[in-house]
């Protein structure tokens, strides 16, 4: 047990970065839930595509475009750029099978990651920072001591979050294209036979990911302070865990499972010091297994089942 | 005779490098109700997806004058052809009225497909009661109505159904197939329709065809279907 159990800032400061942490592995699981429930495909490449749009940010901000611009066009080129990538490498392999298409993004994961090391280097950049991240950059709730604060960063990064999972339920339940891309991944089939393009919501599920993407990554820069050509690496992972802890085709879970998973991981090393910090990927996989055991589905996924 | 709503001549359709439809010639005219009966295998469904492009298939497949042949399925459909498949296929996931919604994807005119959606509770009344309810968790009977409004919701010209009956019910096949007769005699909308229960399939048709091993091998009026010894044996039963 740690000497600081009974001190509520400790805890509080426990639970905070561990939710902060959470909300970058959600945003890495929505974009790959927002690609499984269409077209069935796990984007391996999903992190490293957001490295290549968080340089992105990193390019435009080095020839003077203001941070918050430099992130609405890099969001916009990387819908482009998943949806692009959908049509014109993932929709044609798909006939081939589903081993084509995983081979293609892992692929894909090597070729963008080495582009990025040659074009910028293998050396950490400055990143990007939208948000204040001064070292007075924080409100204070607890004077303490010890003291117990929220950086402007971490509460950023949960605003966005936050809107982000507002603006995907107004366009996924309360817009035509959002119906049309439910249906599609509901059954693809009948989807087409009620005159859907099925194609067009395989690639607008692509790009939206793409753009999270991205956006999840410039958050990981910023909280790290540095951006560097396996930025996303590790999160992918934890972001892959996060969607299989949720479930796969949940949007819902993805948040939620981003939000446990990074609360497990902070929470657990942080009260059982014997746990080592360095443990705690082994504790979040631990954690995804023992959901996977008792709901294969993960917390919020539906059973696949097939009514013939 | 003027010319048929929908045209099959020469069909073949295969899946793979097994070939199910063997050169089917078929016609339904405006406004007509036309029943495809035979035994499981023969081809029954397969006729219908070779019409909405949904298998590989040769020959000529016209609606209106219109080919179809070789079109993708989601502009066949918008050239107003609804196709209610087999096991219902409708959305688990969305509730009743979006499943009515999707239904309607091709059109523009809010205000119509608004009304539509309260005709077609007025029509199944079961599915208004569930209109906020997801669709996977209603009963079969239920879920076959919701298919057929759904399909319905496009106003198509030709409406296929794909054995409506099954699963269902006798008392509710009998329901839902007086409702599909108003709807035709009202909507004068055409339908072409696989069925297992040839009897009441035909009690309601203008038209039959028989299919066997991929070909047609009987075709007539529904009274002369019905009178037809050979079919009387494989699917009347007496």
């Amino acid at each position: 047990m740690s000497p600081n159990i009974d001190n509520p800032a400790y805890l509080l400061q426990l639970v905070t970065s561990g939710l902060t942490n959470g909300a970058l592995y959600a945003l890495v699981a929505l974009a790959v839930v927002l690609v499984y429930k269409t077209t069935s495909h796990i984007n391996l490449a999903q992190g490293e595509m957001a490295t290549l749009g968080a340089f992105a940010v990193f390019e435009l901000g080095r020839h003077g475009v203001p941070v918050w611009i430099a992130i609405g066009i890099a969001l916009v080129l990387s819908f482009l750029f998943g949806a692009g990538l959908e049509r014109g490498l993932i929709r044609p392999l798909e006939k081939r099978g589903v081993f084509p298409v995983i081979l293609a993004t892992l692929a894909l994961f090597l070729i963008i990651n080495a582009l990025v090391a040659i074009f910028w280097g293998t050396q950490p950049v400055a990143a990007p920072r939208p948000f204040p991240s001064g070292i007075e950059d924080k409100f204070d709730i607890l004077t303490g001591p010890p003291p117990f604060f929220i950086t402007h960063v971490a509460l950023g990064i949960l605003a966005v979050l936050v809107a982000l999972l507002v603006g995907l339920w107004l366009l996924l339940e309360k817009t035509k294209l959002g119906l049309g891309y439910r249906a599609v991944a509901a059954n693809r089939e009948a989807a087409e036979v009620m005159g859907i393009p099925v194609g067009r919501m395989f690639m607008f599920g692509w790009g939206i990911a793409a753009a999270l993407g991205t956006l999840a990554a410039g958050l990981v820069a910023e909280t790290a302070g540095t951006l560097d050509f396996n930025s996303m690496a590790a999160i992918l992972i934890f972001g892959l865990a996060a969607a299989t802890l949720g479930g796969f085709d949940s949007v819902p879970g993805a948040a939620v499972g981003g939000l446990a998973l990074g609360l497990v991981m902070a929470v657990v090393p942080g009260v059982f010091t014997f746990i080592k910090g360095d443990l705690s990927l082994v504790i979040a996989l631990i954690v995804v297994l023992v959901v996977l055991l008792v709901r294969p589905q993960g917390l919020f996924g539906t059973k696949t089942l097939e009514r013939v | 005779m003027p010319e048929p709503l929908l045209q099959l001549s020469g069909v073949h359709a295969a899946y793979g490098q097994v070939e199910v439809l063997r050169g089917i010639d078929l016609t339904v005219g405006e406004g007509e109700v036309v029943v495809l009966l035979g035994a499981n295998g023969a081809g029954k469904t397969t006729t219908l997806r070779a019409i909405c492009g949904m298998v590989g298939t040769r020959g000529s497949v016209q609606l209106a004058g219109t080919e179809l042949v070789g079109k993708p399925t989601e502009w066949i459909v918008r050239r107003g052809i609804s196709h209610v498949p087999q096991g219902r296929g409708v959305f688990g996931v969305l509730d009743v009225e979006e499943n009515l919604r999707v239904g309607a994807w091709g059109r523009k005119d809010g205000k119509g497909i608004e009304a539509d959606i309260e005709r077609w509770y007025g029509v199944f009344p079961r599915l208004a009661e569930r209109r906020h309810q997801l669709a996977g968790g209603m009963s079969g009977g239920e879920q076959q109505m919701l298919a057929i409004a759904r399909g319905l919701m496009a106003r198509p010209r030709l409406l296929l159904l794909d054995e409506p009956s099954l699963g269902l019910a006798q008392i509710i096949t009998r329901g839902l197939f007086a409702q599909l007769e108003d709807i035709n005699r009202e909507e004068s909308v055409a339908m072409l329709i696989v069925e297992q229960n040839a009897e009441l399939a035909l009690s309601f048709a203008h038209r039959g065809y028989v299919i066997e091993s991929g070909s047609i091998v009987l075709s007539g009026t529904a009274d002369e279907v019905r009178g037809n010894d050979d079919m009387r044996r494989a699917y009347l039963g007496y």
